[in-house]
């Protein structure tokens, strides 16, 4: 897919910006604090209706600003043209229009329009807690499957609920809890199912990933941490039988914790080298190395699931690595592994002996809002 | 800022109460208000005031009515051995409309949601069990050892949500000893949609109940 042009208005940096596109390799470089970043914000906006960076929507939205528009322009191999629209007005529902018409829900905008993001913070991935490798599984399998997607809306609702009622032991009744088990095993276990697979083929896709990348000979591996034997994953129903029966004997501890105990929630990844865990064992080359494998793993098997190759979003990637990665990264943008690439730079030369900016297979994007925040002239 | 007429800020407000009204949508529907006749307006007036004086619950679906028990569980010709079991007294009319339901209504007034403080105690849940034990006895029979008619078959019909479901599971589960048929009404795509535009759940759903031929 291609994102061809970009109209930001109430992001950040951005009071009202407007940007074209090439599709290929989009170097959007310029001071700090320009608002580059703020760009792919806004493209994740409209591509999956939530921010990559901030966990509220409110500190998205531009100071003083009383709503964020953000209006794109893509062509997918699927559909065509198409014209998204999202809207954030504080206070109200955050709102999609595809083509002018609004969509019945947020989330059917998920999935249409495939993205994948390496930012700064994803050194999170290797380095800290399970949290962030469930949120990587879920964006990666939300986009390949609206069928994954409703289920994960659903547990998500049915776990609050059901947390809820284990929380109030007086009113807490062992009967009412049956159809919350009910419905938790059934969502949960799609989930599960569903996770448990998405590893098996991704494991191939991190190794082409890796072949692309690293001049080592190490062998990256991925398993999936779930709380059921392997046995228990062969299907929905067999897994589901399964879940019920922890559920029913971890009943006495999840009323003394008012939890919910047992389920995807509580999922992992194991990331390793050869049989070394990343997390314990890995140099800091290493762990960057194994997030940007991931990545480009995310990558290869959205464009896979989907027959449509995703838009690659690098923020602020080359101002750090070290020249020799530099070169493998530019040379796979160059080359035909990717298609159409975002990236942000405070420099302008970083790709300078790789790629021709000549507007066509590349393009120079100077970024620069201060016109936009120059203070308010005395009166 | 100076109102001109005390009256008019009074009406804007009072409608800006209204769900799905704004302040604008107030302003505008006092603007037409002050334009329409006085009998016109009386006409409104009465009618609000008459919904709350005449309007009760019909004491054996707990359906908005004017009259105990309300005309559908009166009616004559409707199945009595058939319940269908819904949220609210909108979802009444929805069904109704499709005139294709002949048997009465159970109205919850709701679905069980702890999150929102809403147990099964706080809806018609033990007024429909007991239902179900008692039959259907015709609310206009005066003598009390008339024969009441046995309910057959209930049928839930919560909105598809994680409430719905997990409403509709309870409800299930608590009508079983009664060896009535318990079913739930099935989801899918609407008719006159277009498969191609049909949302991935809803489509996903629809393959998950397929029926055979």
């Amino acid at each position: 897919m291609e994102i061809r042009s970009l109209h930001i208005r109430g992001v950040r940096a951005h009071a009202d910006s407007q940007f074209e596109f090439t599709p290929g390799v989009n170097l959007l470089h310029g001071p700090n604090g320009a608002g580059k970043t703020n760009v792919l914000e806004a493209v994740h906006y409209v591509c999956l209706a939530k921010s990559f960076l901030v966990s509220s929507d409110r500190y998205a939205l531009r100071r003083g600003a009383e709503q964020m528009q953000i209006e794109a322009e893509f062509h997918t191999d699927r559909r065509g043209d198409e014209k998204v629209r999202f809207i954030y007005v504080p206070g109200n529902a955050k709102r999609v229009q595809v083509n002018g018409a609004p969509l019945d829900r947020l989330v059917d905008v998920v999935g249409r329009f495939p993205i994948v993001v390496l930012a700064p913070s994803d050194h999170k991935l290797t380095e800290e807690g399970p949290d962030e490798r469930r949120k990587f599984l879920d964006t990666l399998l939300c986009q390949a499957s609206p069928a994954y997607l409703s289920a994960l809306v659903a547990y998500r609702r049915v776990l609050k609920q059901r947390n809820e009622l284990l929380g109030r032991r007086a009113g807490m009744r062992r009967e009412m809890l049956a159809s919350y088990d009910d419905a938790l095993t059934r969502h949960g276990s799609r989930l599960v199912v569903r996770r448990a697979r998405f590893v098996e083929v991704f494991s191939r896709h991190l190794e082409s990933a890796y072949a692309l990348m690293a001049e080592t000979t190490e062998r990256p591996t991925i398993e999936y941490r779930t709380f059921a034997n392997k046995e228990a994953l062969a299907d929905e129903e067999t897994l589901k039988a399964d879940y019920l029966e922890r559920l029913a004997r971890r009943f006495p501890d999840e009323t003394q914790r008012g939890i919910t105990l047992t389920g995807p929630h509580r999922d992992d990844l194991v990331f390793r080298l050869d049989s070394e865990l990343v997390r314990r064992y890995a140099s800091q080359g290493q762990h960057r190395t194994f997030v940007m494998g991931l990545k480009l793993a995310q990558y290869f098997y959205l464009h896979e699931q989907l027959g449509e190759r995703p838009l690659l979003l690098l923020d602020d990637v080359f101002d750090t690595l070290d020249p020799g990665r530099m070169a493998t990264i530019s040379d796979l943008l160059a080359g035909d592994a990717v298609g159409q690439t975002l990236v942000t730079s405070a420099r302008s030369d970083v790709f300078a002996d790789v790629l021709p900016f000549d507007g066509n297979a590349a393009s120079s994007i100077p970024v620069d809002t201060r016109s936009q925040n120059a203070p308010e002239p005395q009166t | 800022m100076q109102f001109t007429s005390e009256s008019v800020e009074a009406l804007v407000e009072q409608f800006a109460k209204l769900p799905t009204i704004g302040r604008k949508t107030a302003r505008r529907l006092t603007a037409y208000i002050l334009k329409m006749s006085r009998e016109e307006v009386v006409g409104i007036a009465e009618a609000l005031v008459a919904v709350k004086d005449n309007v009760t619950t019909c004491t054996v679906c707990y359906n908005v009515t004017d009259h105990v028990p309300c005309p559908i569980c009166r009616a004559p010709r409707r199945d009595r051995s058939v319940l269908c079991v819904v949220e609210e007294p909108n979802d009444v009319l929805a069904i109704e409309r499709t005139n294709e339901f002949d048997g009465l209504y159970h109205v919850l007034g709701g679905v069980i949601s702890p999150l929102d403080g809403v147990g099964p105690e706080d809806l018609r849940v033990r007024e429909l069990v007991q239902r179900v034990h008692d039959g259907h006895r015709d609310p206009l029979e005066e003598a009390e050892d008339a024969p009441a008619v046995a309910i057959r078959e209930v049928i839930l019909a919560m909105n598809p949500n994680v409430e719905g479901d997990t409403t509709s599971y309870y409800l299930g589960q608590l009508l079983e000893p009664f060896g009535v048929r318990v079913s739930r009404i099935a989801r899918g795509l609407p008719i006159g949609g277009d498969l191609e535009f049909a949302d991935e759940a809803t489509l996903t759903r629809a393959l998950e109940g397929r029926a055979n031929l």
